[in-house]
């Protein structure tokens, strides 16, 4: 059965609906799977194979009926209340059953265990954790990427094939990045997001499908949309390029593997490249980060500051702390650089289908250091990361990672594609047309523990 | 009278107009956040957005009407 595990989700999807593949077989195989490769990963951070072989024998038909999935962190299943990769959440939280739970189990899909998460969903290399940090597949001393560390690295360890992320300043995108992996982050307020403790009062914050390629990210995209996301054509793709530093202050072979890419699919779809002027976007990442900030305290009080967790990291207390400091003439401004930039996006999105740049600036930085090395200097991976993902999320607009290369020391490269209000099928057949392009070279390379298989850890 | 961003004046008296304990290691910490975050907040109030009427409630959904 370990080579229907090693399948992607939609073939997965597909083995089992043609009878080739058993899926109590299958699961069994992810469980053992998780249990041997875990311990060097730490993405798993709970599994519970009683309650996932009960959701099996109760599995309606549907598109993923028997199809193994890891949930991030981030929501309440009906047998265990989410931490938030955190020693404790400022919100009272219980066992309940979530948006994103009740559609993969109306779909037939089976939540085989819990991904770790970067603490508070915090930062975006998934470096922090109250469980440990996540570790990267390609190379276990790099991050994998934040803060839905555990999905990604899980992901592309292939215990499963398909993870379900959350999304509020590029947490699906990075480790989708960092680990080799495509991510979607929708459309505001089209994906299941019910019983995310922030999910009254987040603007910000989304669920998306982490998984090997875009078309398993439609598949399980669709699954917490609701709604089919249709295969279309990405023929004439108009392609906008910012020559800012988003694309600029980026490693050299970051530049060079977006550069080559964005010719692919140019060349691949017929379309056009245009190079195209949107400023303000340092601003726009500090609005976003003020917004969420500003959301992700509501309720606290000051003093319920100084009655903190023990455990909680001494970044995560001194980051709710100062939080309380940022003025409230920011988070005004922050709404009124929403509505600019939503305004230039509309305008630029009747020029342009799509607009390309870097994911992240630079290939993962080791746990212990996360720092990136750009043409401007040393920076901090978190302040360089956010500066070209935040957009989506101030704006609402949709987004996805694609893998478009590896760099000299073997980690992951990749390419953000943004798109209108709604262009989230675009975004996945401009990523399918890219595939196509670099002869699925990128979503099909993975990580040496990937193809590791001891026989004695098999029970298949 | 003239204002100070450093923070070990800003940090502190922030915190304890707040009510809120820090021990040294905390403000150190903190410290280092708001010379990270404050240049960049100090930015965000200075770009010109005069003109922008913010939206209420604005469907994040979709395009800006």
């Amino acid at each position: 059965m370990s080579e229907a595990l090693d399948l992607g989700l939609r073939a997965q999807a597909a083995a089992i609906a043609a009878g080739e593949a058993d899926p109590a077989q299958l699961l069994e195989a992810a469980l053992a799977r998780i249990e041997q490769r875990n311990p060097t990963l730490n993405a798993v951070v709970e599994t519970f194979p009683e309650r996932s072989r009960e959701m099996l024998a109760a599995a309606p038909p549907g598109p993923l009926h028997g199809v193994p999935i890891v949930v991030k962190d981030e929501w309440p299943l009906p047998w265990r209340a989410q931490r938030f990769g955190a020693a404790e959440l400022h919100v009272k939280t219980e066992p309940a059953e979530s948006g994103p739970y009740r559609a993969l189990r109306d779909a037939g899909a089976v939540v085989v265990g819990v991904g770790n998460m970067h603490e508070l969903g915090a930062g975006s290399t998934g470096n922090t954790s109250w469980y440990g940090p996540a570790r990267n597949p390609w190379d276990t001393a790099r991050c994998p990427g934040g803060s839905s560390s555990g999905p990604a690295s899980a992901v592309a360890a292939r215990l499963v094939a398909g993870a379900v992320g959350a999304d509020g300043l590029g947490s699906v995108r990075f480790p989708a990045a960092y680990c080799g992996l495509t991510g979607l982050k929708p459309t505001f307020g089209r994906a299941a997001m019910d019983g995310h403790h922030m999910a009254p009062v987040t603007t910000l914050i989304v669920s998306g499908p982490l998984c090997a390629d875009a078309a398993d990210c439609r598949l399980l995209g669709s699954v917490l949309f609701g709604e089919e996301l249709t295969t279309g054509d990405a023929a004439g793709l108009r392609i906008g390029v910012v020559r800012d530093a988003v694309s600029e202050d980026v490693a050299p072979e970051v530049r060079e593997a977006c550069e080559a890419a964005i010719e692919a699919l140019r060349a691949e779809t017929g379309g056009e490249v245009v190079e195209v002027e949107l400023a303000d976007l340092e601003a726009a990442a500090v609005a976003a980060i003020v917004t969420i900030n500003g959301e992700s305290t509501t309720g606290i009080a000051p003093a319920d500051l100084n009655d903190l967790h023990p455990e909680l990291s001494p970044l995560a207390r001194a980051s709710l702390k100062y939080r309380m400091l940022v003025p409230g003439a920011a988070a005004v401004q922050a709404g009124r650089v929403r509505t600019l930039m939503r305004e230039r996006l509309a305008a630029l999105f009747e020029r342009v289908d799509v607009l390309a740049w870097p994911t992240v600036p630079a290939p993962a930085p080791p746990l212990e250091a996360p720092l990136v090395e750009l043409p401007s200097g040393t920076a901090l991976a978190d302040k360089a990361n956010v500066r070209g993902a935040a957009l989506a999320n101030l704006t609402g607009t949709p987004a996805i990672s694609v893998p478009v290369g590896l760099s000299g020391e073997g980690l992951p490269l990749a390419l953000q594609l943004a798109a209108g209000w709604g262009g989230d099928a675009l975004l996945l057949d401009a990523a399918e047309a890219l595939e196509r392009a670099n002869g699925r070279r990128w979503v099909d390379s993975r990580p040496a523990v990937a193809e590791s298989e001891p026989a004695a850890a098999d029970p298949a | 009278m003239a204002g100070s961003t450093d923070p070990d004046d800003f940090v502190p008296a922030g915190l304890a107009a707040l009510g809120i304990e820090a021990d040294e290691a905390e403000l150190a910490l903190i410290g280092g956040l708001h010379q990270v975050f404050w240049p960049a907040i100090l930015d965000l109030l200075a770009l010109d957005t005069k003109g922008v009427e913010p939206e209420r409630c604005p469907d994040l959904s979709a395009a800006p009407r």
